[in-house]
């Protein structure tokens, strides 16, 4: 017996829930509209809402001046690599602890887990010294190396709770139907282990984008991705609001949107199954 | 299914991942403890002689410690209860009947994907600075004087931008959860003659109490390494005021590159961060397993 909800009620609801989505979406929408306005408009006091003259010319400015897409470049090789090296040693792991679980399956689970409570900045020396050594300072690979290990367990963990939930039986039935150990992989399991997969990947993209200690410490003018390259933007020279709101448009939009797409998977992906 | 050659093959297949993140763990951790017992500083070439526990006392003494110890349990906890109470209320907003639920969605998420050095300059500059920012322009237009945040309340300005991140997180979270409490026990609950206050805290305070623990666990592990917010926003000023225990460390080994002193803080932060987690991880395990 469904309540009925009286249009009154689901108005009321309605204004609230809008007013206070759009204050805490308010900064976002802010710094987008000052990245098209000049910088005297960006200042300006009474703000200037919506009635300005837009102009392209910060994005431009951005561009010329400190080269975005090469940083732009940086954060997709690093986080997409990063990614994509974690799924090929996270797939058989978490592969195995699904479908041939053993007494100690839960432990060592546990255990992955519990190496991201290994404060990063406890070992910020070693990996500093060690890459200054062997020349891994500043460079793409040197990240990636650091951002694979970071979120092995996270990506361990999700595929584990996908890789549980397809349905063992399954196989049993592929066999009786004489599909052998191949097939039973190929044909069988991978088609319904894609979706899981792909939410895995997406969450790693969107956490490997935005990490922000390792990139900042690791980091300096060549290998920086777009979170080392907005930091440039906090000794600034002049105005340059729009030009920064420019540039942490361009910083955010691309993994906003994929955020946007992956909001179901983020829940269960950062709880670990806990929370579906 | 599980025979003896399907068994050696799982192990096959897990050590990759467990090799790597032993390695991960035991090689720089290490070589942190060996480091924190020497003498050693970048600007200093030549021996790095044995000093003991020079270094952890020098640490630890510093006031400068102790202030960051504070400063990072404050802003841990602070974070928490903002946004776990925040997530709650901002739960049950989203969960009623509306119109354009998915956009308002979309919108309270939407600060999670905004990247930390990203947000905590666009607090700054564009909101919190005394003289441009928004908040300044409100203040003179309601006649007051405007506040210089993060001057003056730097660690709660830091708390306030690190809020803004986590909330949709905790929100996200905590709406899932009440999504799937079993409405009909609600409207039982109703006909029972229960007001609101009796079925929010008897009925979905309790269902909520395993999502506000993972909510709190995945925190914690996040908000005990804040770095780059503090970096872009006051680089742990004025004086320490904002510094947490993340930061100190950071500044002793890669601004004062004293790798010895700032070993001995890594180390120090490493014990703190088990402490910590044994004890969540109890908690969890209680309410996990239930």
């Amino acid at each position: 017996m469904a309540r009925m909800i009286s249009s009154r009620r689901k108005a009321v609801n309605t204004a609230i829930a809008w007013s206070v989505g759009l204050l805490i979406f308010f900064p976002i929408l802010w710094t987008v509209l000052t990245s098209f306005k000049t910088e005297a408009q960006a200042i300006a006091d009474p703000p200037i809402w919506f009635n300005f003259h837009w102009t392209l010319e910060n994005y431009v400015t951005v561009q010329e001046r400190s080269n975005y897409f090469r940083h732009f470049w940086n954060s997709v090789v690093i986080s997409v690599g990063s990614t994509l090296i974690g799924l090929a040693i996270a797939v058989p792991a978490a592969w195995a602890m699904a479908f041939v679980p053993g007494k100690r399956t839960k432990d060592l689970l546990m255990w992955m887990l519990s190496t991201k409570m290994l404060p990063p900045v406890g070992v910020l020396v070693p990996i500093y010294l060690l890459f200054q050594k062997v020349g891994l300072l500043d460079t793409q690979i040197g990240l990636i190396i650091v951002l694979t290990l970071i979120n092995l367990p996270i990506i361990v963990w999700m595929l584990y709770t996908y890789f549980r939930e397809i349905p063992v039986d399954i196989l049993e039935a592929a066999r009786m139907d004489g599909a052998g150990l191949k097939d039973e992989v190929i044909s069988v399991l991978l088609p319904m282990a894609v979706p899981g997969m792909a939410s895995t990947v997406l969450l790693n993209i969107i956490l490997a984008w935005n990490e922000a200690f390792w990139t900042l410490n690791l980091t300096a003018a060549k290998a920086a991705p777009l979170t080392a390259f907005i930091a440039s933007y906090s000794s600034p020279e002049g105005l340059f609001y729009a030009k920064l709101s420019a540039a942490s448009t361009m910083a955010i939009a691309p993994i906003l949107i994929m955020g946007w797409f992956s909001q179901k998977q983020l829940v269960r992906g950062l709880t670990f199954g806990a929370v579906k | 299914m599980a025979t003896q050659h399907s068994r050696a093959a799982a192990r096959f297949m897990i050590s990759p991942s467990v090799l790597l993140l032993l390695g991960w763990m035991l090689i720089p951790l290490g070589m942190t403890i060996y480091f924190s017992l020497l003498r050693y500083n970048l600007l200093m070439p030549g021996e790095h002689p044995f000093v003991g526990w020079e270094n952890y006392s020098y640490f630890l003494s510093d006031p400068a410690f102790k202030t960051a110890l504070i400063n990072t349990l404050l802003l841990v906890v602070g974070v928490l209860i903002i946004t776990v109470v925040g997530g709650v209320l901002l739960g049950l907003l989203l969960d009623q009947a509306m119109w354009g639920q998915g956009i308002v969605r979309i919108l309270v998420i939407a600060p999670f994907f905004v990247m930390p050095t990203v947000s905590a300059l666009v607090w700054k500059n564009m909101f919190m600075n005394p003289v441009n920012g928004l908040f300044a322009y409100a203040a003179k237009f309601l006649g007051l004087q405007p506040y210089d945040f993060l001057s003056q309340a730097p660690l709660m300005s830091i708390i306030g931008i690190v809020s803004w991140q986590w909330l949709p997180f905790a929100t996200l979270i905590l709406l899932t959860a009440m999504q799937s409490l079993d409405q009909e026990q609600l409207e039982a609950a109703e006909m029972d003659g229960a007001g609101p206050f009796s079925r929010f805290f008897y009925i979905t305070v309790p269902h909520l109490s395993r999502a506000v623990t993972v909510v709190i666990l995945i925190q914690t592990i996040f908000l005990l390494s804040i770095f780059a917010e503090i970096l872009v926003t006051t680089n742990g000023g004025p004086g320490n005021a904002s510094t947490n225990l993340t930061y100190l460390v950071y500044a002793e080994s890669l601004l004062r590159f004293d790798v010895g002193t700032g070993s001995a803080g890594g180390v120090v932060a490493i014990v703190l961060a088990n402490i910590v987690a044994i004890f969540l991880m109890r908690m969890i395990g209680k309410n996990l397993d239930a």
